[in-house]
Order: C-alpha cells, then sequence, then structure tokens
C-alpha cells in the first residue's frame, strides 16, 4: 500500500469510529425492556425472604388453622383415636384406661384441661 | 489457559464453544462484570445500564458486517438476550463480557451472511444529525461512510469481521483472536488482506470522495 492508499484508508477508519451508525427509533427502549424482563427477581433476606419463602399471609392463615386443629386433636382426640396425651403423660401404652377416675385425680390439668375427661 | 462458555452461537451449532482467555489483565479489566453480577442480583439500574453501554457497540459491529440495520438490531436483540440468560452461570476468570458478546454477535452474523448469500443491496448508513454540519459536508461524510460500507461488503466475511473489530471497533489483536477463534498471526493476515483490498477499492475514488479538498 501506498502512503497516500494507507492515509485515504485511515481517513475512512476515523470517520466511521466518529459517526457510528445510527440505531433505530425505540431500539435502546425495546432491549431495556427485554433486559428487565429477562431479569432474575431480586434476592430477599431476614424475615421479608423467610415471610416470602412459606408464600405469605394466605399461607400464613392455612398454616395457623393447620395448627390449631392438629392441637386441638392432640389434647382432645375423637372417640376413635387413642387419647395420645395422657399416654405421654401417664407412660401407659394403652389408651384403654381401666379406672378413669383415678386418671382424673392427675392428668385433669394436664389433658386439655380436663374437658376430654369431663365429656367423657 | 482456556475457558468454556455456554450460550454462544457457534460456527456450527454446538450450544457450547470454547474461548481462550486472552490474560489475566483481560480478566482484571472489566467493568462489565461488575455489573453483570448486579444485573444477576435483580440490579434494575444495572441492566438499564448494561443494556445502553453495550448496545451501540454490538449495533454498531453488526451493521458494519451487515450492511442493514434492521439486521443489525436483530442480532444485537438476539446477542443480548444471551446475555441475560447466561448471566446467572457466569464464572469469573473466563472471557471478558464484551469479548464474549462479540464473539456472539460475530457468530451471528456470519450465520446471517451465509444465509443470505452474498450481494445483498446495502442499506444507506443513517446519519446522525449534527445541525452545526453544512449540507456539502454532510454529503461527503455520507459518500464516504457509503464508499466504506460498500468497500467493506466486498471483503470475504472474515476479513470484514477482522478489519472491522481492529480498525473501527478498536480492539487489540489478542481480543480478535479469541472473538474468531483464530491465533494472533491469523488476525494480522486477515487484517492486513483486508486494509489492502479497501486501500485499493478506496484509493481508486479518492478523488471523487473529496480527499484531494483537504490534506488527507
Amino acid at each position: 500500500m501506498t502512503k497516500r492508499e494507507t492515509d485515504t484508508l485511515e481517513a475512512h477508519f476515523e470517520q466511521a469510529r466518529a459517526t457510528p451508525p445510527q440505531m433505530p427509533a425505540g431500539m435502546m427502549d425495546r432491549l431495556i425492556a427485554d433486559a428487565l424482563a429477562a431479569q432474575p427477581a431480586p434476592a430477599i433476606g431476614g424475615w421479608r425472604g423467610f415471610w416470602r419463602a412459606i408464600g405469605g399471609a394466605p399461607a400464613l392463615g392455612g398454616l395457623i388453622t393447620a395448627t390449631a386443629v392438629g392441637f386441638w386433636i392432640g389434647v382432645a382426640p375423637p372417640s376413635g383415636l387413642p387419647d395420645v396425651a395422657t399416654q405421654i403423660i401417664t407412660g401407659g401404652d394403652d389408651y384403654i384406661v381401666a379406672d378413669a377416675t383415678s386418671l382424673d385425680t392427675y392428668t385433669s390439668d394436664l389433658t386439655a384441661f380436663g374437658w376430654d375427661l369431663d365429656e367423657g | 489457559m482456556r475457558a468454556r462458555l455456554n450460550g454462544a452461537p457457534a460456527k456450527a451449532t454446538s450450544g457450547l464453544m470454547n474461548m481462550q482467555d486472552t490474560s489475566d489483565a483481560d480478566t482484571a479489566d472489566d467493568p462489565e462484570r461488575a455489573l453483570l453480577h448486579r444485573y444477576v442480583q435483580g440490579d434494575a439500574a444495572a441492566a438499564r445500564l448494561l443494556t445502553v453501554q453495550l448496545t451501540p457497540r454490538i449495533f454498531g459491529h453488526a451493521f458494519r458486517i451487515l450492511g442493514n440495520a434492521a439486521e443489525a438490531e436483530d442480532v444485537t436483540q438476539d446477542a443480548l438476550m444471551r446475555l441475560w440468560k447466561i448471566a446467572p452461570d457466569w464464572r469469573d476468570g473466563e472471557a471478558k463480557v464484551t469479548t464474549w458478546l462479540y464473539r456472539v454477535t460475530a457468530n451471528l452474523c456470519t450465520d446471517r451472511l451465509r444465509k443470505r448469500g452474498r450481494g445483498v443491496p446495502l442499506e444507506d448508513i443513517a446519519e446522525p444529525a449534527d445541525p452545526a454540519e453544512s449540507a456539502e459536508a454532510r454529503l461527503q461524510r455520507t459518500a464516504r461512510e457509503d464508499a466504506l460500507q460498500a468497500a467493506l461488503d466486498t471483503l470475504p466475511e472474515r476479513q470484514r469481521q477482522a478489519v472491522v473489530l481492529r480498525h473501527i471497533d478498536g480492539l487489540a489483536n489478542p481480543e480478535i483472536a479469541t472473538i474468531l477463534d483464530v491465533g494472533v498471526e491469523a488476525v494480522e493476515s486477515l487484517t492486513a488482506r483486508g486494509k489492502r483490498a479497501l486501500a485499493k477499492l478506496l484509493g481508486a475514488r479518492r478523488d471523487a470522495l473529496g480527499y484531494d479538498d483537504d490534506k488527507t
């Protein structure tokens, strides 16, 4: 290449570097929208993260209901189920108690405050 | 040292491609990487900033290679979407974000050029408005831009990519070697041959392009 050719070519390159091609109208906005749409959700830590992990208020309502029902079944089981609370307290492995009256004397305070035995 | 990156469209159809790491300095000087980390953490400002910083470079490269704004926009959009998808799995210590993106863009351009074949008419280059520029100067500048683009379009695609990356995008030869997946010597050869061909084409039109009117 001659110096003249080199200079001409470099002048072309310099102009190309100085004047980049103009982007179509709205292109940048479209690409930013793409970037935001594809972006992972921000990570949330602490109590907010825990709250979100368990599913928020709807999940908490269900959790409270399930806990209350479970607790009630535990302390006052329906007639078809063993009285687990009494077994645990008395250390017995047979839920059929021969002498309910004697049990009543020391388990009434602990098994649903005596309600289950009162009802039985 | 070789690094392995996902997501780049290959010259063939492989989903994986190997990229040579150019140097440790290459990874140290990568401001886009920090933004990409913030992007993954859900920082919307990082998403905007990365897009604003990367888009003009990628679009400019694609436009110079393809000579068509609509196709260049498609390629830019595709390349950036691939970056957003791979961002959560981005591994530090591998290629620079821009190097990876240029490589994806170069391969997307290659795919398009091969699909459409040669000889597609060039679109006029959109002109940035400059109120201080006279009508005559604007016409001359447009003529020169068109002449360069027309000359670039006559080059074989690898020469064109090497010349654009080196002399318009301003990248160093080792980075171009990574982008084009060739050795540095091959890059030097491609750019030298490309420049010779361009000089011949543009030199013949020197007078018509008004270069005798000024010092160049």
